[in-house]
């Protein structure tokens, strides 16, 4: 729906506004184009899309190899679990980033009272910046994906179709993380921006991606317990040994997803609202 | 005619300050308001309120009939901000940045109101350019085009000119009168320059410790307060605030 803003009383002729959700679509490819264009004049921001996803493959797929050839039934499936592993990490891990630092981008160009005071809503605001993380993690699970087949002759096929759902829940869980830290730079400002990167990797040692959590210190269990990626992890292991989808354990870990989600936004929300109490908004302008 | 901004009674304490104590602002279409004070007055944080970025302990704010903060969306797409100290989003070349939030305000295409912003203020030629290659004043100057791209009915102005040269500063004014003459625009500004605040505004406020302690025409204002000229009131109060600072710092306390 358009509508003329309420001016041809005045005399003055002023631009139609586009309203409703035609202007909520706009407001978020407007937030999604300006992240493409930072990516792309921001050749350090490359790191995170191709840099750190080949690293990993290598330090990965290489210790894989290496600990299959030592043990006495020597096959490639310990390097299949953990390239499965980072391969499936990194789904998170870019959902995760791209949110976080894309709202952390904001911070950094100071620009924050700038999108405030615009018609910007800030589920738009979200959408737009997950919407452009989607396209980052097309390439980085290109990236991935291509070093672990070229290098290690990783079969991309072998979760099947179990890939979709596992992967799916890996996406909302790093978009609900990246809310827990939009929330806490809010509230402490840029001195919080370090727990971006902490949160996601102390998710993924918690989480078992390369390892099922019996394997973690004892008290550290319960909390691996409570995450759902463990249970996303835990799936992909158990289609890795020939086993039929754990169609169960993945529902618990999407029951998990979305209690985290509503966490995530909450916490979000509820720091917005102490953001804008306390006045916050002048440290980032 | 319906008010363009109504904010009624508005109060804000920060951990045991007082920085806004009772404001109450209504600007009608057309006006040229200035929001004038020493610093420390509350300036900022009532813009802030009056914008949404902060929220009032008490009070109301009113922008074209929707109340903040649920009404702060089609509120915000009737208001222009542009403040002196605010920097241009990183990477992106001045172009993009308007197109960017031309798209937020809800203009479609804003192809031809980016090239005639530009051109209002005679910076077309850095249509292309990085905002990172622009001095100061050229980043102010798109700024300003930013804020009224979509022709708002109020434009807030926080220091416009601050840190400008004369003749950046005097574009400034001019391009802003001569828009706001022709768009009818509402403005709401806060400055340091009495002169600038006398050229361009109808109506001064003056806040001081939170509180409206003058509110008329500049003509009016000064000659209530007997100082001659606004730049007159304004050291008054300033020395006011700091004369009273002492007194607070000198007190005994109680129970030493």
């Amino acid at each position: 729906m358009t509508t003329l803003d309420a001016a041809a009383s005045e005399g003055v002729s002023r631009p139609v506004l586009l309203t409703g959700r035609r202007a909520s679509w706009l407001r978020i490819l407007a937030i999604s184009r300006r992240h493409a264009y930072v990516l792309w004049r921001s050749p350090h921001r490359f790191f995170d899309i191709a840099f750190w996803p080949v690293v990993d493959v290598l330090l990965w797929g290489s210790l894989g190899v290496f600990v299959s050839t030592q043990t006495a039934d020597a096959d490639r499936a310990g390097a299949t679990y953990l390239l499965a592993g980072i391969v499936l990490f990194h789904v998170l891990f870019q959902s995760h980033i791209s949110v976080a630092t894309g709202f952390l981008e904001e911070t950094w160009s100071r620009n924050v009272l700038n999108l405030m005071v615009t018609p910007l809503r800030e589920l738009e605001y979200a959408a737009g910046v997950a919407l452009f993380g989607l396209v980052k993690l097309v390439m980085a699970m290109g990236v991935v994906t291509g070093t672990a087949v070229v290098g290690y002759s990783f079969d991309p096929g072998a979760l099947g179709w179990g890939v979709i759902p596992i992967a799916a829940v890996l996406l909302a869980t790093g978009w609900a993380v990246s809310l827990f830290v939009i929330g806490m730079v809010l509230r402490f400002g840029q001195s919080a921006e370090i727990m971006a990167w902490a949160i996601i990797f102390l998710m993924l040692s918690l989480s078992g991606a390369f390892y099922p959590i019996e394997a973690l210190p004892g008290l550290l269990q319960p909390l691996g317990a409570a995450l759902p990626t463990t249970y996303a992890f835990e799936a992909m292991r158990a289609i890795l040994d020939g086993e039929p989808m754990p169609w169960g354990v993945l529902g618990i870990a999407a029951a998990m997803t979305v209690v985290m989600a509503i966490a995530g936004v909450a916490f979000a929300a509820h720091m917005l609202r102490v953001f804008r109490r306390g006045g916050y908004v002048t440290r980032f302008s | 005619m319906e008010p363009v901004l109504v904010a009624t009674s508005l109060h804000k304490r920060y951990k045991g300050t007082t920085a806004v104590n009772g404001v109450s602002l209504t600007l009608g279409p057309g006006e040229r308001t200035a929001l004038l004070g020493p610093n420390g007055a509350g300036k900022t944080t009532t813009l802030l309120m009056l914008l949404g970025a902060v929220e009032p302990d008490e009070g109301s704010v009113d922008i074209l009939g929707h109340r903040l903060p649920r009404g702060r969306s089609q509120a915000m797409s009737g208001v222009g901000f542009a403040a002196g100290y605010l920097p241009l989003p990183d990477r992106l070349r001045v172009r993009e940045v308007l197109t960017t939030f031309g798209h937020l305000y809800g203009l479609a295409d804003p192809g031809r109101a980016v090239e005639a912003g530009l051109d209002s203020f005679g910076i077309g030629h850095l249509a292309d350019r990085m905002g990172s290659q622009l001095s100061s004043g050229q980043r102010t100057l798109v700024g300003i085009v930013k804020a009224v791209l979509h022709k708002p009915r109020l434009l807030v102005l926080d220091e416009p000119t601050a840190s400008l040269d004369p003749e950046i500063a005097h574009r400034v004014r001019e391009g802003l009168q001569r828009r706001c003459d022709e768009d009818g625009t509402t403005v709401l500004v806060t400055s340091h320059d009495m002169d600038e605040v006398e050229r361009l505004c109808t109506r001064v406020v003056f806040l001081a410790g939170g509180r409206i302690v003058a509110d008329g025409s500049p003509a009016e204002v000064a000659a209530t307060a007997g100082t001659g000229d606004l730049t007159g009131y304004f050291l008054h109060l300033a020395a006011e605030r700091d004369r009273l600072a002492a007194l607070d710092r000198d007190a005994p306390v109680a129970g030493r």
